[in-house]
């Protein structure tokens, strides 16, 4: 045997063995890289599984919010509404008042209110303050009450009286417009009823 | 309300601190709502505290400053203070006195209260029983809430217990039912920032629509905060008991509360108790706490969560001591774990929920959850020994078994005990979190639970 067909056959081995390292090599390469892509398979599933989790959570936080809103914004919008027709409709009643006929009703319900003013301050030896149109009716109404006086001041309101005792430490306001501020609450429930609010 | 107004007196005598003497007066009753009326046409309202011998003495809520004894008339309206309630509160932003701050105008209102409450009638009230699911983890699983409870937090300053609070105002829920669930939200004496936060937080998450805010900011007088938990508490009374919804009340800083109750205190010179506040202080407090709970016949229930920062981390000073011998437990903030940037920094050695036990379990959360929350106390608390014994001797120093309860402690603050601000996680995740805690530690030191939750439940490595 010559050296170079020795040497041939030392290079066919080695290129040989060269070729089996490579082709084992690639295999588990080829197997390292399919395990790996099997494996990123399962957490990129996971991972989009989260994602689409999250985009779920936070389009169901944002319709909430939406519909959250939006259901107090109407419902705020009625509120305003119907306090404006609420306020139409005291603006309403406060002008017919001021232009109602002081008949003899009205004489009694003075009467009331100062019967109710003096019980209240627990004595009729007070000063007596009304409009300048009540004047007249207040006026004769005081005889009943002894001790009591007009006073020449005269007050701005709508009607009624406002009552102080004569050493003027206590005032009791008995005017319809102390009254209506007084039950504006309870007016309020009864006018929104009206309107098929509350109950 | 009475038709009947009341009778304006003129003659102040005195005008001290938050008090207004006002003498020569006939017919006053305690309690009674005073309009104080300044020689301007400013109107404040106040309450008369004491009345006799001709003498009343009122405590004027938006405070006294501005005030002269000429020219300043008080009216006694002949009526205690009243809320104006129905369902249309829902979704509205009050002052701590009970006025709109929303820009819209007054309820129209289907009854009004007296914002002192009526007194629970004891025969009558229910036992609290139903899980309250909050979404935090540290609250749901170990110091579950039960509904009609009454459960503080108590904080220190600068903690975050009104991120806590405003979490739980928006994720609380009662789990599988389709009763209505309303959230109560007091803020008394708080800061314009927080306040907005509390506001912006719960609209963001569409809970505000079933909440009612009422916010008594830090410039605001600080003798209306005596009124604020008052009127949230009727709010939820009227919301629990005549609209038979379960509501949540949240009541931050009961600390500025007592300070307010002091300064009157102070004011009228009455003897000092415990660090300057009055001696009623517990009897006061008890007025407010004990407005929670449920009664029988009713559907509704009232749930109380008051926070309270304790001055300098204090846990014996008067307001946390006299407040958890009303409350049914407390959930304490730890500023160790607060430090090391843990939210919620829930220290839970030092926390207890005592009517957990009636509001979990088989039917309502489920059935390992006792055993499984006494488990991770005994376990965090082991930890907490062995932390301790590493920092004097190492961690070289320590056994096997150390060693793994050393990692199930940073492992219990770091999954269990940490979730983010608008993390909302279910009972089962909570349980399933602990489980996993637990599961770190060798079987035979799961001493707590019964052998047939081991087997379902632990997570082998």
């Amino acid at each position: 045997m010559t050296s170079d067909s020795r040497l041939e056959k030392t290079v066919d081995k080695i290129l040989n063995q060269t070729e089996n390292e490579l082709l084992t090599s690639l295999k588990n390469s080829f197997e390292e890289s399919k395990e790996t892509l099997s494996k990123s398979l399962n957490s990129l599933e996971q991972e989009y599984d989260r994602i689409i989790d999250e985009g779920k959570k936070e389009s169901e936080k944002i319709e909430k919010k939406i519909i959250g809103s939006s259901d107090l914004e109407s419902r705020n919008k009625q509120l305003l509404l119907v306090e404006e027709s609420v306020e139409k409709v005291f603006d309403k009643a406060i002008e017919k008042i001021s232009s109602a006929n002081r008949n003899e009703n009205y004489s009694k319900l003075i009467n009331n209110l100062l019967d109710e003013s003096t019980s209240a301050l627990g004595t009729t030896d007070v000063i007596v303050y009304t409009n300048s149109k009540d004047k007249g009716i207040v006026e004769p109404l005081l005889s009943k009450f002894s001790g009591s006086e007009l006073s020449s001041e005269t007050i701005d309101c709508l009607g009624g009286v406002q009552v102080k005792s004569k050493d003027g430490s206590m005032t009791f306001n008995n005017t319809i417009d102390a009254r209506l501020e007084r039950m504006k609450p309870l007016i309020r429930k009864e006018i929104a009823t009206k309107f098929g609010i509350g109950n | 309300m009475t038709t009947q107004g009341g009778v304006q007196y003129s003659k102040i005598a005195e005008i001290k601190g938050p008090l207004v003497i006002v003498d020569d007066v006939e017919n006053a009753a305690f309690d009674e709502l005073v309009e104080v009326l300044t020689s301007t046409g400013e109107k404040r309202l106040g309450k008369v505290l004491e009345v006799g011998n001709g003498k009343a003495v009122v405590q004027v809520f938006e405070g006294t400053t501005g005030l002269s004894i000429s020219g300043t008339s008080a009216k006694f309206v002949g009526k205690v203070m009243e809320m104006p309630l129905s369902e249309e509160i829902l979704g509205r932003v009050f002052d701590g006195m009970g006025r709109p701050k929303d820009g819209l105008p007054d309820p129209i209102a289907d009854k009004f209260s007296d914002i002192n409450g009526e007194p629970m009638n004891p025969e009558q009230r229910d036992y609290p029983r139903d899980f309250i699911q909050t979404g935090v983890s540290v609250i749901d699983g170990m110091l579950t809430l039960v509904r009609g409870q009454k459960l503080p937090i108590f904080s220190g300053s600068g903690m975050s217990h009104n991120i806590l609070a405003a979490q739980i105002a928006r994720q609380a829920t009662v789990v599988g039912t389709k009763e209505d669930f309303a959230v109560v939200f007091a803020a008394i004496g708080v800061q314009y920032s927080e306040s907005e936060y509390f506001r912006r937080s719960l609209e963001e998450s569409g809970a505000l629509k079933r909440s009612v805010l009422f916010l008594n900011l830090a410039n605001d007088p600080a003798i209306e905060r005596i009124i604020t938990p008052r009127v949230a508490l009727t709010a939820a009374e009227y919301l629990a008991y005549d609209l038979g919804m379960h509501v949540l009340v949240i009541l931050t800083d009961m600390t500025n509360y007592a300070e307010a109750l002091r300064e009157i205190s102070a004011a009228r010179e009455e003897v000092p108790g415990r660090k300057g506040y009055p001696g009623y202080l517990y009897t006061d407090l008890s007025t407010i706490y004990e407005r929670a709970g449920r009664l029988k016949g009713r559907k509704g229930s009232v749930t109380q969560m008051p926070i309270l920062s304790m001055p300098n981390d204090d846990i014996t000073h008067p307001i946390p001591d006299l407040t958890g011998y009303i409350t049914e437990g407390q959930i304490v903030l730890g500023r160790d774990l607060f430090r090391q940037g843990i939210y919620p920094p829930v220290n839970i050695l030092m926390s207890l929920s005592r009517i957990m036990k009636d509001g979990i379990g088989e039917g309502s959360t489920r059935a390992d959850h006792q055993e499984i929350s006494n488990q991770n106390y005994d376990a965090y608390s082991r930890s907490q020994e062995v932390r301790a014994l590493a920092g004097i001797v190492g961690k070289a120093g320590l056994t096997g078994v150390d060693l793994k309860y050393l990692e199930y402690g940073d492992d219990f603050e770091k999954d269990f005990l940490s979730q983010d601000i608008d993390e909302n996680r279910k009972i089962e995740e909570t349980l399933e979190l602990q489980w996993k805690s637990v599961s770190m530690l060798p079987k035979n030191e799961l001493t707590k639970v019964k052998d047939k939750y081991i087997e379902q439940y632990y997570k082998e490595n």
